[in-house]
């Protein structure tokens, strides 16, 4: 008996033509994502593959050029290290278009090269990636509030209703089968292009897949409960449709949109203009002074170099160059700590306000997960500073006692790539979601309960 | 004729103030609105604020510099950073996904870098609240409500037949239902724009600059048929379509496919078909390219050995140490122009490609109007593509003239023989550093904007165009009375 009402009530639902448009949307539209994402993703592992060949062949005509002056080649030989994108980055592009992911370095003052942005089209960073999360985060909901606007207004406005709820007492349960059937779909729907998203982008299904699919279906659920709210107020299918595009607007454009405005003004950036400032005079300024104002402060940040004898006579030496270089980093340390304190409020803030705000969660969450998110960036910043210092200390000694290039290992030095270690956790992303979801599915409950 | 369209425009706008929800949705999008002003131009004023203190900086520090060689200033550079418009407050545009600040020096092309995107998370994507985003996006969306039910309602509660029995033409019908609509969205706009030009005036000290006022002109004209352009789409849909709810579904349709959706797609496949190289393929195209002129890093070169072997035998001496002006210099110089002009043209390239890429989404604007104002609406307030493009070139032109002044300083000043290992330094006086100008970037005039705006504005006048037909003509397709099934 209810097998058999569940099928009539599936059937019902497909014999609706806005059905099927809403399914063929999300699959065109998650197809789409997954090739868009896909493409972007593998244009980056080429260009890595690129480097990689381009850094040996860039060094050995270095070699060729400057091979007997070893200061001279070092200022001009460059090292990369990339920033390999993980599987997942192909699902949520994050800010992998907006940060640069592969950061080539000379062994100069480090905080004038690494913020060097990649050639982008701002136009482009603007309207933003075309991925699967984005047809999660955005078109999902809109779907589901297409499928359930006028679940109950629908029997009310043909004057059905009035008839069922003469023949049974059960009508809460007609409503309930009625969510649960769309619900049913949409999540199907939503495994199916996880699957076909898995395949196709060779996602391994392991605990980040689960916890990914989760945090998914958790925030369909949600607004499948904010659907529940609006049909359990018994108003009119067009006042559904407007309120629940109305909270959709709210939820996916209004609300963060206002936020990020809020951010910007109470959270500027000037210190990264500083920065720059900083590490320029700290450095050139050392040319017009004595040299002792340069390597005293060397010796004491590396006393393991002072072994080496400093050409106090020499007019120019490549030890006093690279100490003034060393000079404008360590100028810049103070703007630069600064820099990564307000970047961490930043990320405060956001994580703060994303507990209110499943749409601005799940974006977070999808991102930290692919490792696309600016804290990953910043992960990445720190890999290359220090990947930066160990060239530095290991080719100090050889620049210093004006050895030969060629006595060096400098012919090993291949491209570096960066792998982030720790899988984040998201336990705070999904548990807001939950909270959020439950508390609105009760209020429906309730308020449908009270109507009825 | 006339009377009766006013008649029904002024009802409609009654109608839509005494809806509760209308009310509440309109008094919400004029906070939002003032909100996005005031708050737009607090962040206009302490960014560009920022910028002008850095550059000031920058200026003190470049003056301050003391005795020196011309090339040691070469390297030092200088910092410029990109000035906000005053309009910027209107329309972010791209602002926040565009660099700030761009350091340029002598040999080295630099990318423009610390965009407020790359201080940014994730919720950045969502987009940051605009005046001009609350009218684009949110605007229409309060048309659509507003407007969707104009015809269907009537024609559900039968008052349709009635009105044109009565001597009302559809084409009245239409236009009074459109005004009507219209003149409740400029209810909130004209303050609003009011506001604007008092906020934006006081923000240039009451010195109204001629260009921006005409650029403010032509914003509000295009907003203005930007939303007629709507209004009448939402009439027309509510004229065409046979229920209300058919109406409202269809418009919310459109919004989400419009304004959500398309935008994302036209640019990706924009991407897709015109690809742009990386940084360091690029780079790599560039030195290339001028290893192939002539490489002054390369002690070989053939192109250099060449100049060399000529200046010795013009000025018949034996040595380039015996030239009568600094040798490095003159190579350096001849360094510069060559690296300089093959950059110039690999940069130009990629800006016709990023073009290409943005193009598709420019010509978008014929099926999606929304699209064309947005082009319109960016490159107007200097928050587009093209503006930065041309913050680029300006600071490239800007970098070449620094280097070349330097090595030209060092030709004529600085002796063609180095001096012994420690010996002190060649220097210049430091007076000669005033002598290079401090960098200002020029916005272009309205003249040049129009025009290569060109395309948008053909766009938009091309909707105008169609949905006037399209008013005009309805009245042969549309029906009266409600099918009956």
């Amino acid at each position: 008996m209810n097998k058999s009402i569940y099928i009539l009530e599936f059937k019902l639902f497909f014999r609706n033509s806005a059905t099927w448009m809403g399914i063929i949307l999300l699959i065109l539209m998650g197809f789409a994502g997954l090739y868009f994402g896909k493409t972007f993703i593998e244009k980056q592992e080429q260009v890595i593959t690129k480097a990689a060949s381009l850094q040996k062949q860039q060094t050995r005509q270095n070699i060729a050029h400057f091979g007997n002056d070893i200061g001279l080649f070092f200022y001009h030989n460059k090292f990369s290290l990339a920033n390999t994108p993980g599987a997942w980055a192909a699902f949520a592009n994050g800010q992998r278009d907006v940060n640069p992911y592969l950061i080539s370095v000379t062994m100069l003052g480090l905080e004038g090269q690494l913020y060097d942005t990649d050639l982008s089209n701002p136009l482009s960073l603007l309207l933003g990636k075309m991925d699967l999360s984005f047809v999660f985060i955005f078109l999902f909901p809109l779907v589901i509030i297409a499928f359930s606007y006028n679940l109950l207004s629908e029997q009310k406005e043909s004057g059905i209703w009035p008839l069922l709820k003469a023949q049974t007492d059960k009508t809460f349960t007609i409503i309930w089968r009625k969510i649960l059937v769309r619900l049913v779909v949409i999540f199907v729907l939503a495994l199916l292009l996880m699957l076909v998203a898995g395949i196709y982008l060779q996602l391994p299904f392991d605990g980040t897949f689960a916890t990914v699919m989760t945090l998914i279906l958790l925030y369909l659920a949600f607004w499948f409960a904010v659907a529940f709210v609006a049909i359990s107020l018994h108003k009119s299918s067009s006042f559904n449709a407007s309120a629940l595009i109305a909270v959709w607007v709210l939820l996916c454009i209004v609300v963060p949109a206002s936020l990020n405005l809020l951010l910007t003004k109470k959270y500027p950036v000037p210190e990264a203009l500083q920065n720059v400032i900083n590490q320029r005079e700290g450095y050139h300024e050392k040319w017009d002074m004595d040299k002792s104002v340069t390597m005293a402060p060397f010796f004491k940040h590396y006393p393991q170099l002072k072994k080496y004898p400093f050409p106090e006579e020499k007019t120019f030496s490549w030890y006093w160059y690279y100490g003034m270089q060393q000079m404008g980093d360590d100028s810049a340390l103070g703007s630069r700590v600064l820099i990564e304190k307000k970047l961490a409020s930043r990320q405060n803030f956001t994580e703060t306000v994303a507990l209110f705000f499943p749409s601005i969660q799940l974006q977070l969450g999808v991102n930290e997960l692919a490792g696309t998110d600016l804290d990953s960036h910043l992960n990445f910043q720190q890999a290359v500073r220090k990947y930066h210092e160990t060239i530095r200390l290991h080719f100090y000694p050889a620049i210093f006692t004006n050895g030969e290039l060629k006595n060096t290992d400098i012919e090993n030095y291949k491209l570096e790539k960066y792998v982030p270690k720790d899988v984040p956790v998201i336990w705070i992303n999904l548990l807001s979601i939950t909270t959020l979801t439950v508390i609105l599915a009760g209020v429906g409950y309730f308020s449908l309960r009270k109507r009825i | 004729m006339s009377n009766i369209i006013t008649t029904i425009a002024r009802q409609t706008f009654k109608t839509a103030f005494s809806n509760k929800a209308t009310l509440a949705l309109l008094i919400l999008l004029g906070v939002s609105l003032c909100l996005a002003t005031y708050v737009g131009w607090q962040n206009y004023k302490s960014q560009q604020n920022q910028r002008l203190h850095y550059k000031a900086l920058v200026r003190a520090k470049w003056l301050a510099k003391p005795d020196k060689h011309p090339h040691r200033m070469a390297h030092y550079g200088y910092l410029a950073f990109r000035e906000k418009h005053e309009l910027s407050f209107f329309d972010f545009g791209i602002e926040s996904f565009a660099g700030v600040s761009i350091f340029l020096e002598a040999h080295k092309q630099n990318t423009v870098n610390f965009s407020e995107a790359s201080f940014a998370n994730g919720m950045l994507r969502f987009g940051e609240i605009s005046v001009a985003m609350v009218l684009q996006l949110l605007v229409p969306l309060l048309i659509f409500f507003l407007g969707y039910n104009s015809i269907s309602a009537e024609r559900e509660l039968g008052t349709l037949k009635i009105l044109l029995c009565q001597n009302v033409s559809w084409k009245q019908l239409l236009w009074g239902k459109t005004l009507g609509i219209i003149s409740v969205c400029l209810a909130i706009f004209l303050p609003l724009i009011l506001l604007t030009i008092l906020l934006w005036a006081s923000l240039s000290n009451w010195q109204i600059n001629p260009d921006s006022s005409l650029r403010l002109l032509m914003l509000i004209l295009c907003y203005s048929v930007y939303f007629f352009i709507v209004s009448a789409i939402t009439v027309l849909v509510s004229a065409y379509q046979q229920s209300s709810k058919a109406a409202l579904t269809t418009l919310l349709a459109c919004w989400i496919f419009f304004m959500v959706i398309m935008p994302r797609i036209t640019q990706a496949i924009g991407d897709k078909i015109h690809p742009s190289p990386s940084k360091i393929e690029f780079a790599d195209a560039i030195a290339a390219d001028i290893s192939r002129q002539g490489d002054s890093h390369n002690p070989n070169d053939v192109h250099y050995a060449s100049i060399k072997d000529s200046l010795l035998k013009a000025y018949k001496v034996d040595d380039v140490k015996k030239l009568p002006f600094n040798y490095g210099g003159y190579i350096m110089a001849e360094g510069e122009k060559i690296s300089s002009k093959i950059y110039s043209n690999h940069q130009r390239h990629l800006n016709a490609t990023f073009e290409k890429q943005n193009r598709l989404t420019l010509l978008s604007g014929f099926l999606n109007p929304y699209l064309s104002l947005k082009n319109v609406s960016m490159a107007l307030t200097a928050s587009d593509f093209k503006t930065f493009v041309d913050f680029q070139n300006q600071a490239e032109t800007y970098r070449y003239g620094l280097a070349q002044k330097m090595n030209k300083l060092q030709i004529d000043k600085i002796s063609n023989n180095s001096p012994g290992e420690t010996a002190k330094p060649l220097a210049i006086s430091r007076s000669n550093w005033a002598q290079q100008p401090d960098f200002n970037y020029r916005f272009s005039h309205l003249g040049t904007i129009l025009k290569s705006e060109l395309l948008a504005l053909a766009s938009l006048l091309c909707w105008l165009t169609l949905v006037i037909i399209m008013i005009q003509c309805t009245a042969r397709w549309v029906k009266t009375i409600p099918n009956q099934n």
